[in-house]
């Protein structure tokens, strides 16, 4: 087959809002399944919600965050969550935690937070970069 | 296949009454591929919108809204044929 | 190898602008070549003299003034939009460059981004 490529998929869509994370997974599955490769993926304004650890939908109700980390954990690929799009919404981290001195943390793993210098870099060293967002 | 470094794949989500709809359309250059996923693919439907040549639908999201019965197979692709296009294409923008 | 930020939607109603003004500004922070685009409702972006105090948020008038300073290429805005907002060169920030054909303009850059 042709050289594989490499991409940076951005979800902005948060889950149970748009259907930018089914869209995104699918699409992610797909990808790995012809040979290419996700440098990462980024999470950014409401997309971030996709990380949080403390969803609960109904068990008859696709779980967006679970499906994701598993998918992102089972690959062994990158994935972030913008600081400044977490903060706002209450998506930290335990050293987030501490700083603001927050009663909990709920970062799902293997989500990280870091800020847009790594979108910066996957635009810089990614064949390819997507965008997810919400339909509104 | 080759990849197209002068021709772009357009991707949108929105239904066609969406404000950017009208812009993305606007944007579709000669040789231009545009693909409709989500709430886009009713687009395919739409009698008073003409699409340039190179539209698709993506399968999942136009059964998902009942409508793929009533647009020609060739024009539907799949998650694979998605990831293709993008692999195709070097210029991508997602509206 | 410029990325265009495309902004469409009008200040305060809603975030998607500002998240685009962050992406714009952390390439021009990363000394990637950036320009952006308001399109369509957002040209009012850079109206002249916006009182963003008493809905509670920050204007960003005084960072798109100051956009070219910190690295952003260009600031175009939709001529036609503009047209139907009765926005004059003289009601929007100064620096601007007039967008008559988006198709045309979206076309000179290699790589084109909503925020949302």
């Amino acid at each position: 087959m042709p050289q594989p490529l490499s991409y940076t998929l951005v979800i902005t869509g948060a889950p149970w809002a748009t259907q930018a994370p089914q869209t995104a997974l699918s699409f992610a599955q797909a990808l790995l399944k012809a040979g290419h490769r996700i440098d990462r993926v980024f999470l950014y304004g409401d997309g971030v919600h996709l990380a949080s650890a403390l969803s609960a939908p109904p068990s008859d109700e696709q779980h967006w965050p679970r499906l994701w980390s598993e998918f992102l954990s089972g690959n062994n690929i990158t994935a972030v969550a913008c600081i400044a799009s977490a903060l706002r919404r209450g998506i930290v981290d335990k050293t987030e935690q501490a700083r603001y001195e927050l009663t909990a943390s709920n970062l799902r793993a293997p989500f990280e937070i870091a800020g847009l210098g790594e979108w910066v870099e996957g635009n810089l060293k990614s064949n390819r970069v997507l965008y997810f967002h919400g339909a509104h | 296949m080759p990849e197209n470094v002068n021709t772009t794949l357009h991707i949108i989500n929105k239904a066609p009454e969406h404000a950017r709809f009208r812009h993305c359309l606007a944007s579709v250059q000669q040789g231009d591929t545009l693909l409709l996923i989500e709430d886009a693919v009713l687009a395919l439907l739409d009698r008073e919108r003409q699409l340039p040549g190179a539209s698709y639908g993506l399968e999942t999201d136009a059964n998902a809204r009942a409508v793929a019965n009533r647009v020609p197979a060739e024009q539907l692709v799949d998650y694979a044929g998605f990831v293709q296009l993008t692999v195709n294409h070097s210029r991508i923008i997602n509206w | 190898m410029t990325t265009l930020i495309v902004i469409d939607q009008p200040p305060y109603g809603s975030w998607t602008g500002r998240e685009a003004l962050d992406m714009t500004f952390s390439l021009a922070a990363f000394d990637q070549p950036a320009a952006m685009l308001f399109l369509g409702a957002g040209v009012n972006w850079l109206c002249k003299g916006q009182a963003a105090d008493a809905v509670g948020q920050k204007s960003v008038e005084k960072n798109l003034a100051a956009a070219a300073l910190f690295g952003v290429e260009q600031i175009l805005v939709d001529s036609r939009a503009c047209a139907k907002y009765g926005l004059e060169t003289s009601d929007l920030l100064p620096g601007t460059t007039a967008a008559e054909s988006i198709s045309e303009t979206l076309g000179q850059y290699s790589r084109v981004v909503f925020a949302g």
